[in-house]
């Protein structure tokens, strides 16, 4: 299992993670991203991809 | 550290020759043109971009030639920025242009029906230059009957100024910034009787500490007009050209339009219409080793850090596998373009209108598409188009 994380210093609302991995992230009222269940992800490639897509390298994932 | 000259850089007909150029000259480099820094990887970029109090935007870019105007946000810095953003962003959030949607596309597909069946068009002149404004104008509840005249009064100022993102220039741009900002006061007195649900409505609406003075909205009003129209206007046109000239492609998008997104950020990492910002330095700050003083204009190169070897596999090469590793045409950190969510909308919406009435097209024979340069903003000054008209088809 793994757990994405959104670090909010660094993340100033580009809102790829939740346009291109929409069961992953969604967006709240500003447009910034938020993980969605808890940031839990079971298949791990796909949450390393995740990590990728954000511009400001506010994405990072952890195994648990 | 190397210098070079922004009129020798062979971008004109082909930016991968063009950033090859800039970058080729270092990480650190000065153009000779004014003495300014640029930034050209992305670990430069990204660097300025997280040290926005080394790196400040106050006074870095000046607007309207002579006439003074607080450059609302992107000329401001902590904590005003903060501020200014709070309140903005909630406006130009996905989820207020998801209710504006079905609007916009009806703007989209009567300017796209208006020329479907002529067998030809300029996508810049009929598509990529109206658009925008119309966006623009619904989004601050002016009247679309404006159109000619917004886009008039943005050129002129555009046209008119020199060098990477600044707005100083020749007389005509403080005349028709004048003329712009009268036609905009105008609104902003009548809308102060009658209040709207527009964003110049809301942000008049704001009460206490929120409040903003009327030269707040002026510049906030200038500043979205003179970075908002012209950068998305040439987005369409390099989205459309590619297009065109990859009809397999093309295919591809209209068989599946889950690929037009990854089709918009790749061609907006290769061809970002605006691919510098400038920041003043606030002390003395070394950058990937080059010691930069205080005081100095620094470009964050967005272009060349957005084809960065170290991020991406054939960096100058379309390829949909990039579209997934992000870039940064809508720059980043605090300063991160307030119009991106609203400039891929656009973009998305005019490729599903045009190919629904337009599947096939090519580029009228014997036309060269290429861009001014130098110039602040990288753009397609006409993109002619051929197509079947629907009497032909049948």
């Amino acid at each position: 299992m793994m757990r994405l994380h959104i670090d909010y210093d660094l993340c100033s609302g580009n809102g790829r993670c939740y346009a291109m991995f929409p069961d992953l992230f969604t967006d709240d009222e500003s447009g910034y991203g938020q993980t969605l269940n808890g940031g839990v992800v079971t298949d791990a490639e796909l949450a390393h991809r995740a990590t990728l897509c954000c511009p400001e390298k506010a994405i990072s994932v952890e195994e648990i | 550290m190397s210098t070079f000259r922004l009129a020798d850089v062979p971008m004109a007909k082909d930016r991968t020759e063009g950033f090859r150029y800039v970058s080729a000259a270092g990480e650190v480099v000065r153009s000779v043109d004014d003495g300014s820094w640029f930034l050209t990887s992305e670990e430069a970029v990204r660097f300025a971009q997280r040290h926005p109090e080394i790196f400040a935007s106050h006074g870095a870019t000046s607007g309207g030639g002579t006439i003074p105007i607080p450059l609302v946000p992107v000329g401001t810095d902590r904590p005003a920025h903060t501020k200014y953003r709070k309140i903005l962003d909630p406006m130009f959030s996905p989820r207020v242009i998801n209710a504006m949607e079905d609007d916009l596309r009806g703007q989209i597909r009567d300017l796209i029906a208006a020329f479907a069946d002529k067998g030809e068009c300029d996508v810049v002149a009929d598509v990529a230059r109206l658009f925008p404004a119309q966006v623009f104008l619904t989004f601050f509840g002016l009247p679309l009957a404006d159109r000619d005249q917004l886009i008039d009064w943005v050129e002129t100022i555009l046209d008119n100024s020199i060098g990477v993102g600044t707005a100083e220039g020749k007389p005509p741009v403080a005349v028709a910034t004048r003329e712009l900002l009268t036609y905009i006061t105008s609104y902003i007195e009548k809308k102060r009787q009658e209040p709207s649900d527009d964003v110049l409505g809301r942000i008049l609406a704001l009460q206490g500490d929120d409040a903003w003075t009327t030269e707040e909205l002026l510049g906030f009003v200038f500043v979205f007009t003179v970075a908002g129209l012209d950068t998305v206007a040439a987005a369409i046109g390099f989205t459309m050209r590619h297009l065109a000239t990859h009809p397999e492609l093309r295919r591809q998008v209209i068989a599946d339009p889950a690929l037009i997104g990854p089709v918009v950020e790749e061609m907006l990492r290769l061809e970002p219409p605006a691919p510098g910002v400038t920041r003043i330095t606030t002390q003395d700050v070394e950058v990937c080793g080059v010691r930069i003083p205080k005081g100095e204009s620094v470009v964050l190169y967005m272009g060349t850090a957005n084809r960065d070897p170290g991020r991406y596999t054939d960096p100058d090469t379309f390829d949909l596998a990039h579209s997934e590793l992000g870039h940064m045409t809508f720059g980043g950190g605090i300063h991160r373009c307030l119009g991106s969510h609203l400039a891929r909308r656009e973009l998305r919406l005019v490729v599903e209108e045009f190919h629904k009435q337009i599947p096939e097209y090519e580029i009228a024979p014997g036309f060269e598409p290429e861009v001014k340069w130098p110039s602040g903003t990288i753009r397609l000054a006409s993109l002619p188009l051929k197509f079947p008209t629907t009497a032909e088809k049948r």
